[in-house]
């Protein structure tokens, strides 16, 4: 189960980068009449941007921003603690 | 010449054991009433009759949920009460104190997907989910409203979002196009993850409910063999119910983590 949903996961977000990697491509070629140059060079792009998605959701590269409280929010859930 | 009566015959059997064994067959959108503006095809259909009910009963549980509005909540009220929490601690947690703005859109995408999923594993509902137009119509919101908040609070200061640091400067340009790419590809794996998820989720349920059907049909043996499948039946329904919530929780999340990218462009 646990493994059905990971498999869908990482699946979804590999495929997501390489299906749009050559929708870019393809409309480029469409656009500027360079085929099949475009395709070729946004798919490998696409296919890093997959790996990359991959990785980022297997959290072997970290997320681009991880959530660091400001002074702000730090401020305020101090304030909720006390209420609570 | 028998090849063409096997083909008849064939096709017979399979009209009867289609609506009952066919996995596809509960995705099909019929029409309920007939809608045609302006040459564009927006008919009443089964779809948007389960959206309509799915949206009713969100709007009708919490408004249950927040009538009495006793100090000791009772079961309808801790139901509304419960979701919101969970709700609002995930987008603190995953978005900060100033996700806190974005509470409606993830509370009500939350809710929707949650309630449409378990409507789903009804016997005879339609799961509304289970159609790449509808994820894909939530995601492409998410997005947008991910984009256009970006630019709208931080300017062109969004963009740095693109940007890796610490990297050679040879390779920026490569990587920024990388990054856009994936920033790109997120509405299609957050529609396609809730999508594949449910459909794949029914189709299998089917296939092992058309094999207790089909077994049924072979007589005394059969109808013994029919207990494996059903068996698997019962654990993949229970199954289903946990991935229908699942899926809602992690569309959720996922919303809050690209509302965090918006509100917190790289510091």
């Amino acid at each position: 189960m646990a493994g059905i949903n990971l498999m869908l996961r990482m699946g979804s977000e590999f495929i997501g980068g390489v299906v749009v990697g050559f929708v870019i491509g393809y409309t480029i070629d469409r656009l500027f009449g360079t085929t099949p140059w475009g395709m070729v060079a946004f798919l490998l792009i696409g296919t890093a941007a997959g790996t990359l998605n991959v990785m980022r959701a297997a959290g072997v590269v970290p997320e681009r921003f991880p959530v660091e409280p400001t002074a702000d929010d730090r401020k305020r859930s101090g304030e909720d603690d006390e209420e609570s | 010449m028998t090849g063409r009566s096997e083909t008849a015959a064939q096709r017979e059997l399979a009209k009867v054991a289609d609506v009952r064994t066919d996995p596809i067959h509960q995705f099909g959108i019929h029409k309920i009433v007939d809608i045609q503006v302006g040459g564009v095809d927006v008919s009443f259909t089964n779809a948007s009759l389960f959206m309509v009910v799915v949206a009713a009963l969100v709007v009708l549980l919490l408004l249950w949920g927040s009538s009495r509005k006793a100090v000791v909540p009772g079961r309808p009220q801790a139901l509304a009460e419960a979701a919101y929490e969970f709700t609002a601690n995930m987008l603190r947690t995953s978005a900060g104190e100033a996700g806190m703005r974005f509470m409606p859109l993830v509370f009500s995408l939350f809710m929707f997907i949650l309630i449409a999923n378990l409507l789903g594993m009804v016997p005879y509902f339609f799961t509304v989910t289970a159609q790449i137009i509808v994820t894909a119509a939530l995601a492409l919101l998410v997005i947008s409203v991910v984009t256009v908040y970006g630019f709208y609070h931080n300017g062109t200061h969004f963009l740095n979002l693109f940007v890796p640091k610490g990297v050679p400067a040879l390779i920026v340009p490569l990587l920024t196009l990388i990054e856009i790419v994936s920033y790109l590809s997120r509405p299609l794996s957050l529609a396609v993850r809730l999508f594949a998820n449910m459909l794949a989720g029914h189709i299998t349920l089917k296939v092992f409910a058309g094999f207790v059907v089909s077994l049924t049909g072979l007589g005394v043996f059969g109808s013994l063999g029919a207990v494996l499948p059903f068996i698997m039946v019962v654990a993949l329904t229970a199954l289903e119910v946990l991935v229908a919530a699942l899926q809602a929780y992690v569309f959720a999340i996922l919303t809050c983590m690209y509302l965090n990218d918006a509100l917190h462009p790289g510091h």
